[in-house]
């Protein structure tokens, strides 16, 4: 680290004194160098879809990191993850090692789901990572079923479910939401309202303005924050995955945010006002924390190229493990459909010979 | 043993598993305090508990979800589905979800979870409780889908389903559930899974049905030894998906004849996957066309008896196609 100084109270937050027990400074600066670390990855997996080294698609949340980051730092292991397809880096803070995330986005042979599904549907079984599917709220509502067992088998651990404004559509999630109200289950629903669902605005998706309001309908707390402010959306998720810890039921978290980028490294987002795109670059959650920070005396310049070098280290090295890995060879896709194989079955299929006199039986 | 209606036989393996392990659970529409639409799971509350036997809201998609996710994290859940006709709000978890669930993660996340199915017709249920929609299931890689045709057998499939590590899809003919009675052993046993039965040896035909329908094929094989002296083997597919093909193979091989039966519509049915079959692997052996006695492809199943009857699978159109077999 650059320069060391005092810990110093930033924006006196009363929940932050509250839930965390390190020094603010050091919460605020790890805040922020993940939220750096997310960036690094995702804009670096962009470069490389633009350079055909890895073929399918990516959804990348540049521009979410504030979100992605408060609401998954500081999970146990045991703690489950329920990611939609935008959450790939949401791995990041869960621990699962870089050079399986990379190699899952070139679909080798090394990646969680041995090249199976898709590059952004990133699970990981020992960290309780769901392997995600792109049907919208799927996770969320296998994620109730992971908090459902917590509940029966009297374990402390929550689920961190994420879906987009759009989820909330559904007939699907208001069928877990009001599910996990109902039985009281240990899961923090959090809605990323970035704006856009693909390309349709929010006001065609629901005609209420907070979608943290529809909490109530499910007897559960309902909670909007700034998407853009990590130490907001920590606070706010740390309160909820405390009390869900106590056994005291669900929370419906809203961050607001935005998506930098179009729905997917094929979507150019021509449907976006470039003011409006402009309008929420300038408030980039990572410069904002920046300038938090810097004006308590706790970043410099010198300390985010350290961070930076670091990052784009153990990126190439990623990288280089995925480009290293073999792809799996074609006759694997008839592996993991069921708990036995089926390969005999697929592959040799036996001819019967009459075991009869002509025309009749023997 | 005792005797036992399809539907004890089935209470009788829920029960005898949620004793045997603590990770099965139950969960569905109306299964506790009531004791199931059916009453397959009468009496386990009071002896289990609400824990164990969740009544859950009046929604089939978070019921089979909820019950991935529990898999998932190592219990064994047995939700119900009251009538597969009320299936649809769950596609995405079965089909989705659960099917794919192994798949996706390399083998690293599994679905233990046994989905029990309420199904068919030939009781006027109409439209809405009549359905089989047994192909939706078949098409699914990933499901084992199992349809047992008697008691003996349902309680054994069940047992076995539930300690089964796949997801199992588990079709129960509601015209069974006390339209018979067998003896069924009351000590511990399972019936395997992906297992065809030779229900009735014979040589001269190979008729392949399950669930309802290969009652009333037995029924039809009796008719044609007293009509005919026709000797018909009558195969019980028993698991619809993956499909066992030896055991029915095996049989045309020595009948060289195969009618299939089952009240499903006829168009990718059950039927045209095994037809298919024995042509591909067992043509030279064959005398005769293969035929299928079905459903019509009408939504099933109408209300009114005469429509109902109409399209419904009966002793006497079994009986008809087997005739048409030996005939060719």
């Amino acid at each position: 680290m650059a320069t060391t100084v005092e810990p110093t109270r930033i924006a006196a937050d009363v929940l932050m004194e509250k839930q965390s027990p390190e020094p603010d400074g050091a919460l605020y600066r790890r805040l922020y160098s993940y939220m750096l670390k997310c960036r690094m990855v995702e804009e670096r997996i962009r470069v490389l879809y633009r350079q055909g080294r890895f073929a399918g698609n990516y959804f990348a949340a540049v521009g979410q990191e504030a979100t992605e980051v408060g609401v998954t730092l500081d999970l146990l292991p045991e703690d489950t993850i329920a990611p939609s397809h935008r959450n790939f880096v949401t791995h990041i803070m869960k621990g699962t090692p870089l050079p399986l995330m990379f190699a899952q986005i070139y679909g080798r042979k090394t990646s969680p789901d041995q090249g199976r599904s898709a590059p952004a549907h990133c699970g990981y079984a020992p960290l309780n990572v769901i392997t995600p599917s792109s049907t919208i709220a799927a996770q969320l509502n296998v994620g109730t079923g992971i908090a459902l067992a917590y509940t029966m088998r009297r374990r402390p651990n929550v689920v961190v479910a994420l879906s987009g404004e759009g989820s909330t559509s559904l007939g699907f999630w208001h069928e877990a939401v009001n599910f996990a109200g109902v039985r009281r289950l240990p899961i923090l629903i959090v809605v990323e309202n970035n704006g856009y669902a693909e390309s349709v605005p929010v006001a065609l998706q629901t005609a209420v303005d907070d979608i943290s309001v529809k909490a109530q309908a499910y007897g559960i707390p309902g909670v909007s924050v700034d998407g853009n402010d990590v130490v907001a959306v920590y606070a706010a998720a740390r309160e909820a995955i405390d009390r869900a810890r106590k056994g005291e039921g669900p929370t419906l978290l809203e961050c607001r945010t935005y998506r930098w980028y179009g729905h997917s490294e094929i979507d150019p987002a021509k449907y976006r006002d470039p003011a409006e795109v402009a309008y929420w670059k300038a408030r980039d959650p990572i410069t904002a924390m920046e300038l938090r920070l810097e004006s308590a005396q706790l970043w410099t310049e010198r300390w985010k190229r350290e961070l930076e070098s670091e990052f784009t280290r153990e990126i190439d090295e990623a990288i280089a493990f995925a480009e290293s890995s073999p792809a799996p060879e074609g006759k694997e896709a008839l592996d993991e459909v069921y708990s036995f194989s089926i390969r005999e079955r697929e592959l040799e299929r036996k001819v019967w010979e009459p075991r009869f006199t002509v025309g009749r039986a023997e | 043993m005792a005797v036992m209606t399809y539907i004890d036989a089935i209470n009788s393996a829920l029960r005898e598993e949620m004793a045997r392990d603590s990770s099965v659970f139950l969960i569905g529409e109306d299964i506790g305090k009531m004791g199931g639409a059916f009453r397959a799971t009468k009496g386990l509350l009071e002896e289990f508990g609400g824990d164990r036997v969740i009544d859950s809201p009046l929604a089939e998609g978070v019921i089979v979800s909820s019950s991935i996710g529990a898999a998932m994290a190592g219990m064994r859940p047995v939700p119900e589905i009251q009538f597969v006709d009320f299936i649809t709000p769950a596609m995405d978890a079965i089909t989705q979800q659960a099917a794919k669930l192994r798949y996706r993660s390399a083998g690293t996340q599994t679905c233990p979870m046994t989905v029990r199915v309420c199904y068919g017709g030939s009781v006027g249920g109409g439209l809405y409780h009549s359905q089989s929609n047994t192909s939706w299931f078949i098409h699914c890689p990933g499901l084992v889908v199992v349809a047992p045709s008697r008691p003996y057998d349902a309680k054994g499939l069940l047992k076995a389903a539930i300690r089964d590590d796949n997801p199992v899809m588990f079709f129960e003919h509601k015209k069974l559930y006390r339209s018979m009675k067998e003896e069924v052993p009351e000590s511990d046993y399972i019936v395997p899974l992906m297992k065809a039965a030779i229900a009735r040896p014979g040589r001269d035909i190979t008729a392949i049905s399950y669930g309802y329908t290969l009652q009333l094929t037995l029924q039809a094989a009796e008719q044609m030894k007293q009509k005919h002296g026709v000797d018909v083997e009558v195969i019980d597919l028993r698991t619809l998906a993956p499909l066992d093909t030896d055991t029915f193979l095996e049989s045309v091989a020595k009948t060289s004849r195969a009618v299939v039966i089952h009240e499903d519509n006829r168009t990718l049915g059950i039927g045209a996957e095994v037809a298919a079959t024995i042509a591909e692997q067992a043509f030279d052996c064959l005398d005769a066309p293969i035929l299928r006695v079905t459903a019509p492809d009408v939504p099933l199943l109408p209300a009114a008896a005469d429509l109902e009857k109409f399209c419904t699978v009966s002793e006497d159109k079994i009986v008809a196609a087997l005739e048409r077999s030996m005939a060719y």
